[in-house]
């Protein structure tokens, strides 16, 4: 079997009687590289919680590896599955030396001392992050983009199967944007990792990512029943690959937004457009007055 | 290159402050308010036709005040490091699960209550003391869940309210007491030292030991619930069991502290924070060195409180606090790269 | 999880191991010295037992005494071993004293419990009205060897004020506010010794039962109380006239109480009345004084 990570028919629900997810299936294969995108609330972090083993569902089954989650202890669960979560800080000056070799903490001898193989994990993952030079520094005196990738060096030194992202990527520049990408995709690659990350930045994911699972927030009528999720065009999610998800039309559907669309390589890219935008006109959308405003093109 | 702790490095810095401490401790036997000759100490012990003052006060009465002072001085700076970690509070210190309302209101019951049993023949005030802080923590600790499984606020607000309800109590009960409980029951409050037999010193020595030997064995679990419970639990820690763990150890260290001493402010909070000026946040070496350095402090302090106003004394506490602040004071300007964030 | 199963098994190890040395220990123990038949290093805690035992002619065999203990004033030249409140222990070992007296509450029991736990033999006197006053009075007669001097003292003082009772026989008592402190105002209640010196002397306290022995008292029950004396033990024994002015502008914004009005509020020595000493009597005739009909010229 390679499924790394599997979801059954799994249902939650943060109160009772509104499921943020319902019936929620799908396989992860193992060594994909998966880019979960989706409007705010549809419940991109609660499926990362609920990988992580950090939420348990009301109904279905989650499996790592072919074992079903609940059967894992917490450490054994973490040397499948690695989290890198928005950039946090304690309270405490822990080094980013510190901070990233806590991630051996499961694996640590009889009396909570690291190993060589520890030591060395740690070193190439500060390397592959290009955070070698601040090994010795206070994690809170690094900007958010440095903590950023710390946290990646961390979930890297862990050491696991899966590496499940939230938005790895917010607090980059361009420079390490790119490079954050190429080194999940070269993780892939080279050690044949599952990823799955959570993004808003749609084009550039499209770049790297095998699959693609489009989700939206879940709408069932007001007394909040389930609704028939196999229903592909207007239930709650898709997966596939980035170019049948990420079409403009799948875009503008799931986030409510007019998009312009160009083709770039294999892949489009799309860009969300609002009235007051340069090239409104493009894609239909009037200005409210006939006036020329000057105005920057907009970023995602 | 070492940029994580090693083994070695953490048994140098152990045994050298272990080192301190023992010098520490023989130094301050032969400080006191009476000029003891150490010579004359050794020349044997006290027979009861010829009793040898020198080996009285040596032997009898500043050495065991001398290991009780170290006893606590490291339960509560152990503490203090364990309530700073599980709570993610720089502020915490061993008292703020309302330990010490609790263990105030146990000792003012007592006195008031001319209760005249003892536990291992020490006075009725220690043991309620001791029932008074694990019993308030159990409280606070049933209260404080409310708020949901990890979070610490629940706790905080909980200790908070707990601390405020006891300290009326104890307001009222001193104010109907007759003068002298009133007196006994400050005086008790203020923190004092006093020499305890044989039998109670090993025994306490032994569980605040033991109790910090628990600790250090979840000190990288405390490392990983720095970066709160979601991260840690991602990195394989058990936070549940880790939280259960250090509250009660720590817990039960404090009220063998206060049990044996009353309530000393200071040293829980400030020597966990000098330490780890000094020497990082790792806990698997600020829990052994803080629990030492909290033990030479006290040390110094009990020492001092008896010696600079003879022949009266000055409450503990309040050398704790005097010495205390101006020298965190230097610390801090000198190391301010570590200096941890109050976020 | 071994580690854990070690640390619990070295703990219950350790404990039964110390527990073993000290039973040991305590059968090696030797009785403490057998009670010298008249001690002659005695060391007091407390300055009425000071005061006690030089009544009883004991000053050649006093070794030791607390900071506080002024009067006589030869006390105050015996070596020191701390204070009423904080006794320092190292102090009273190295006087080596064959016997420690002290005052029977909770901080003085705690270091007499450490001292007899030394070895040393301690006797504690209980004294919270003027018959356990008498009684420890024969007390350290006995322990003391001085029988004879006790039962002469006891005598003498029963005598002079079974005198002052006959003196003041039949006078009505009048009401008395007995003020131990002025902000905020606290009075001596029913339950004190005060009271029973108040009443030895022909007085009658003004407050009724409190729940407390000292209560603190509002404004309402100054004026309901319908003093007719006030009187305030000054614990420092500097200008007494001093102390009077700032007690009369105080006392000055109740006009209508009967004390304010007669002018009958006095400053006594507080060193007389704050303990059960054998300055007893003379404690009783100074608030006797301020209770007679005619005010006291001062």
């Amino acid at each position: 079997m390679t499924a790394s990570a599997q979801l059954q028919d799994v249902t939650f629900a943060y109160r009772p009687g509104c499921p943020v997810l319902a019936g929620v299936s799908l396989t992860v294969e193992r060594g994909t590289f998966l880019a979960v995108a989706g409007p705010n609330g549809a419940g991109k972090s609660t499926l990362l919680n609920l990988l992580a083993g950090l939420l348990a569902p009301q109904a279905g089954t989650i499996s790592i590896e072919a074992g079903d989650i609940r059967s894992y202890s917490r450490r054994d669960l973490a040397r499948k599955v690695a989290v890198v979560r928005q950039e946090s800080i304690p309270p405490f000056g822990f080094s980013v030396a510190e901070t990233v070799m806590m991630a051996r903490t499961p694996h640590y001898g009889p009396w909570g001392f690291e190993s060589q193989r520890d030591r060395t994990l740690l070193a190439e993952a500060l390397d592959a992050t290009d955070t070698t030079q601040f090994a010795a520094r206070p994690l809170a005196d690094l900007s958010g983009g440095e903590r950023q990738r710390v946290l990646i060096a961390r979930a890297l030194a862990q050491d696991t199967p899966i590496l499940l992202l939230d938005e790895p990527t917010s607090f980059l520049d361009l420079k390490h944007q790119i490079e954050i990408y190429d080194l999940l995709k070269s993780i892939q690659r080279d050690k044949g990792r599952t990823i799955i990350a959570i993004t808003h930045d749609i084009n550039l994911a499209a770049q790297y990512c095998d699959q693609a699972l489009m989700l939206q927030p879940y709408q069932g009528p007001d007394t909040c029943e389930r609704s028939d999720p196999s229903d592909a065009a207007t239930g709650q999610y898709r997966i596939g690959p980035p170019s049948a998800v990420f079409t403009p039309a799948g875009i503008e559907q799931a986030f409510g937004v007019r998009v312009f669309a160009a083709p770039v390589g294999r892949e489009s890219v799309i860009l969300p457009l609002g009235h007051l935008a340069a090239d409104a006109g493009k894609i239909g959308l009037q200005q409210a007055s006939d006036k020329a405003t000057p105005s920057e093109p907009n970023k995602t | 290159m070492h940029r994580t702790l090693s083994p070695r490095t953490l048994l140098i810095r152990v045994a050298s402050a272990a080192v301190v401490l023992v010098a520490v401790m023989l130094a301050c036997a032969l400080v006191g308010t009476e000029r003891v000759s150490f010579v004359n100490a050794l020349s044997g012990g006290s027979d009861p036709a010829s009793p040898n003052p020198d080996f009285e006060i040596l032997m009898h009465v500043r050495v065991p005040r001398i290991i009780l002072a170290a006893i606590v001085g490291a339960a509560l700076a152990g503490a203090g490091v364990t309530f700073q970690a599980v709570l993610r509070n720089p502020l915490a210190d061993p008292y703020i699960l309302g330990i010490s309302s609790g263990a105030g209101l146990g000792a003012i019951l007592a006195v008031i209550g001319g209760l005249n049993w003892t536990l291992f023949g020490r006075s009725p005030i220690a043991a309620f003391a001791f029932a008074g802080a694990l019993g308030t923590v159990w409280l606070v600790w049933v209260v404080g869940r409310v708020t949901g499984k990890f979070h610490v606020t629940g706790l905080l607000l909980a200790g908070v309210v707990v601390n405020a309800c006891f300290s009326a109590v104890i307001m009222f009960l001193t104010s109907i007491a007759r003068s002298q409980e009133v007196h006994a029951t400050i005086f008790w409050l203020m923190g004092n030292m006093a020499e305890e037999e044989f039998f109670v010193l090993w025994v306490s020595g032994g569980s605040v030991l033991a109790g910090l030997v628990a600790l250090f064995f979840i000190s990288p679990q405390l490392n990983a619930l720095s970066f709160g419970p979601a991260e840690a639990q991602s990195m394989g820690v058990n936070v549940r069991r880790t939280q259960v763990v250090a509250f009660a150890v720590a817990a039960f260290i404090t009220a063998v502290a206060v049990s044996l001493s009353g309530l000393i402010g200071f040293v829980g909070l400030i020597v966990p924070h000098a330490v780890r000026l000094v020497f990082g946040p790792d806990h698997r070496q600020l829990l052994p060195l803080s629990s030492l350095v909290g033990a030479v402090f006290l040390l110094l302090a009990d020492t001092l409180a008896r010696v600079v106003v003879a022949p009266a004394q000055l409450p503990v506490g309040v050398v704790t606090a005097m010495l205390g602040g101006p020298f965190f004071l230097v610390l801090l300007m000198r190391y301010n790269r570590k200096v941890c964030r109050l976020t | 999880m071994r580690k854990w199963w070690l640390l619990l098994v070295s703990l219950a190890l350790w404990n039964i191991l110390g527990y073993s040395l000290a039973q040991t220990s305590r059968v090696a123990a030797t009785d403490a010295t057998p009670a010298a038949a008249t001690p002659t290093r005695i060391v007091s805690l407390a300055p009425n037992l000071t005061e006690l035992l030089y009544a009883l002619g004991l000053e050649e065999a006093l070794a030791g005494v607390t900071l506080d203990s002024d009067y006589p004033a030869a006390a105050a030249a015996k070596p020191q071993v701390g204070t009423f409140w904080q006794p320092n222990i190292e102090a009273v070992v190295a006087l080596k004293p064959d016997l420690v007296v002290a005052l029977d509450f909770q901080q003085q029991q705690s270091v007499v419990q450490r001292l007899e736990r030394l070895g040393y033999r301690c006797l504690m006197a209980d004294i919270w009205t003027v018959d356990d006053f008498m009684r420890a009075v024969g007390t350290m007669g006995q322990a003391t060897g001085r029988q004879p001097q006790a039962e002469a003292l006891v005598a003498r003082l029963r005598g002079d004020i079974q005198r002052l009772q006959n003196a003041i026989a039949g006078r009505t008592r009048p009401r008395v506010l007995w003020v131990v402190q002025r902000e905020p105002l606290r009075v001596a209640g029913r339950d004190t010794f005060v009271n029973e010196l108040i009443e030895l002397a022909g007085g009658e306290n003004a407050i009724g039962p409190t729940l407390h022995k000292y209560p603190p008292i509002g404004a309402e029950q100054v004026i309901a109380c319908g003093a007719e004396v006030i009187i305030e033990p000054a614990m420092v024994e500097s200008d007494f006239a001093r102390q009077r002015e700032t007690a009369l502008a105080y006392w000055s914004r109740w006009p209508h109480v009967p004390a304010v009005a007669a002018g009958r509020i006095y400053v006594i020595d507080g060193d007389l009345v704050s303990r059960l000493s054998p300055r007893l009597y003379q404690g009783l005739e100074t608030i006797a004084q301020c209770l007679r009909p005619e005010p006291p010229g001062e």
